[in-house]
């Protein structure tokens, strides 16, 4: 192996690595979910994710951290914010594409980026969770069903009904009161989806919405997010085949462009 | 030189201690005045203190109970130490329509600080022509009457241009530091100098004025930090922004090089003419269409065409927007500003600010974020 970089992404949820070669290959990669320790699971992610090829830290040419642990990763040569590895990845996988929303654990993001995938601009959402995958798992946690199944559900529901969009707390009581009223699982879970929808939505119109548009982050595996925000935005989503590692994937090549000016 | 930075620090800090201290060792009267347009000079040519209101270090509690809490940091933390009897140290409140959220201040302070005087200017908001000319100096003329009747001692014109004069001189010794601070960027931290002119709203300006003659020398000493990436923030229209946030610009490789922020640039733009009719020359200076206020009506001057040149003049990579969250002014402007900048090629961030909450983790992902757009990665 003549050179391996790496990129890891402590969220807020979860920790991701990829490990990219020199020709800028994904060699392979690594989710781990992020725990109270971020340094630990930094590298037990890396380490995973070497394992699988046989190798260890040492081979490691560069490694960019990035994400909200990005600070407290003591054997990373340098961090980037995921705004900026997002914008990288999504032009890795997609280079035709000007918008990315990044949904992640606890925060989402609109960034434009531009044809060599740096980002221009970007916008993010402010305190609350709501409209990110905490959102989710919270609405989820209160319907009684795990993320596949809500996904599922909400392909069967008739009637239309909405579910605030601004706090998750408040979202999730609205939603015991509506279970309380006798409205069913299938319609909740498609309320809780169109009010990601409309968050987000809220969020792309402040930057513009130019095709083509990825949707990168842990919650764009939610059929039922891509389906409401596919409607709602009048755009049909570029998701890449393993959309939570593209903020690590990103940072990888950061560091491929580092270790190899 | 670190003497009177820790001087103007611990002042900023807690200003109500030294205020009380203040009055009891020079038995003068120290008159709180809103932000921003009000002519502190009369007050100070009438024997008396002025200072401008702030943010306490509180988070609002008792507060909540008399103003909504979408409202700005600025008066909510005012009207909760009004509640919680923080204000007794005023002797009067000198209040102007400001802005919306400003207007229903001066009947909670009045029931909840009971000050001995208390004053409420209708400052125009618009310049339809000579005639708000008239009214303007009328309405600082009623002012000094008040005032005079409050404190038993007659303003004339030779003790109003003296307070001019000593205001003059400390607007030309600010604007000093930020010449050097603009020749040395990095040089004053952006902590230091919110420091500095907020200090300025806080003491008299003699002593002020003789602290800034002292610091200037030593700080020409410095040596700046190294050359990073240069910026230019705006906003805090009338109040101090968190200095956490400075710092965190500072250190994630940005200098600030310049600003138009009212704890900055805007308090001290404008001298004050001499005249033989001060009053008039106080007026003249409100009628000045820059720096452009966004609580003034004016159809003809734009406010992103100034900050833009702040920021050619200075050849800086980017402007940061310090939002205080829940301030008309400002949020009705920012969608023109934000477009501007786009249109001409200037990055911008916008960075809201609350009275209580910073969150500085996703702060500082922004800012960080912002560096890398401007500088690469």
């Amino acid at each position: 192996m003549s050179l391996m970089v790496a990129g890891v992404d402590i969220g807020s949820l979860c920790t991701k690595t990829v490990i990219l070669s020199a020709e800028r290959k994904i060699l392979s990669f690594n989710i781990l979910r992020s725990g109270a320790v971020y340094r630990g699971a930094a590298e037990s992610s890396l380490n995973e994710a070497l394992k699988t090829l046989g190798f260890n830290i040492k081979d490691l040419k560069y490694v960019v951290s990035t994400g909200y642990g990005r600070a407290r990763v003591p054997f990373a040569d340098a961090e980037v914010t995921e705004i900026t590895c997002h914008a990288r990845g999504a032009n890795y996988f997609f280079p035709e594409v000007r918008t990315v929303i990044d949904i992640g654990g606890q925060d989402s993001k609109v960034i434009r980026v531009n044809e060599t995938g740096q980002a221009v601009r970007f916008v993010m959402n402010d305190k609350c969770a709501a409209g990110t995958g905490r959102f989710l798992e919270v609405m989820a946690g209160a319907l009684g069903v795990d993320l596949e199944e809500m996904s599922e559900i909400a392909l069967y529901a008739h009637e239309d009904i909405e579910v605030s969009s601004t706090c998750t707390v408040f979202a999730e009581s609205e939603i015991i009161s509506l279970l309380a009223g006798g409205y069913e699982k299938r319609e909740i879970a498609a309320a809780i989806y169109k009010a990601i929808a409309r968050r987000i939505t809220g969020l792309t119109g402040q930057i513009g919405l130019v095709e083509k548009v990825a949707m990168t982050g842990g919650v764009a595996k939610s059929g039922g997010v891509v389906r409401a925000l596919e409607k709602k935005l009048g755009v049909a989503l570029l998701i890449p085949p393993e959309p939570q590692i593209v903020g690590a994937c990103g940072a990888a090549l950061i560091a491929r462009e580092k270790a190899l000016p | 030189m670190e003497r009177i930075l820790k001087k103007f620090f611990e002042l900023t800090a807690n200003p109500y201690g030294s205020l009380a201290e203040w009055k009891e060792k020079n038995k003068k009267k120290v008159i709180g005045c809103y932000p921003m347009q009000l002519p502190e000079e009369i007050i100070h040519a009438a024997g008396m203190l002025p200072v401008i209101i702030w943010r306490s270090n509180e988070p609002v509690t008792m507060g909540h109970a008399h103003i909504a809490p979408f409202n700005c940091g600025l008066t909510r933390s005012f009207v909760d130490d009004a509640v919680k009897g923080k204000l007794s140290f005023l002797d009067g409140v000198v209040f102007y329509r400001m802005c919306l959220q400003a207007q229903s201040l001066p009947f909670i302070i009045e029931r909840n600080a009971c000050p001995s005087y208390m004053e409420y200017l209708y400052l125009p908001a618009l310049y339809p022509g000579a005639s708000i000319r008239d009214y303007l100096i009328e309405e600082f003329e009623r002012l000094k009457k008040s005032l005079e009747e409050f404190g038993g001692q007659e303003i004339t014109v030779q003790s109003l241009n003296r307070s001019i004069s000593v205001y003059n001189r400390n607007r030309r010794l600010l604007a000093e530091v930020y010449a050097l601070r603009r020749e040395k960027p990095g040089l004053i931290k952006g902590r230091e100098m919110q420091a500095i002119v907020n200090s300025s709203m806080l003491m008299p300006k003699e002593e002020h004025n003789r602290l800034l003659e002292e610091l200037i020398p030593e700080l020409k000493k410095r040596s700046p930090a190294d050359q990073k990436v240069r910026v230019v923030i705006y906003g805090g229209l009338c109040q101090t922004v968190q200095p956490e946030v400075l710092d965190l610009i500072e250190s994630l490789g940005m200098v600030i090089v310049d600003d138009d922020m009212y704890v900055g640039s805007r308090y001290f733009a404008n001298e004050v003419e001499a005249s033989e009719k001060p009053v008039e020359s106080l007026a003249n200076r409100y009628l000045k269409k820059l720096p452009p206020c966004p609580t003034k009506g004016d159809w003809e001057t734009d406010w992103t065409d100034y900050v833009i040149e702040i920021v050619k003049r200075n050849k800086a990579q980017g402007v940061i927007t310090m939002l205080v969250k829940f301030c008309p002014p400002h949020l009705c402007y920012y969608p023109d500003l934000k477009r501007k900048f786009a249109e001409h090629g200037i990055p911008e961030v916008l960075i809201e600010l609350e009275h209580e909450v910073i969150s500085l983790e996703q702060t500082r992902t922004r800012l960080q974020s912002f560096i890398e757009i401007i500088g690469g990665v």
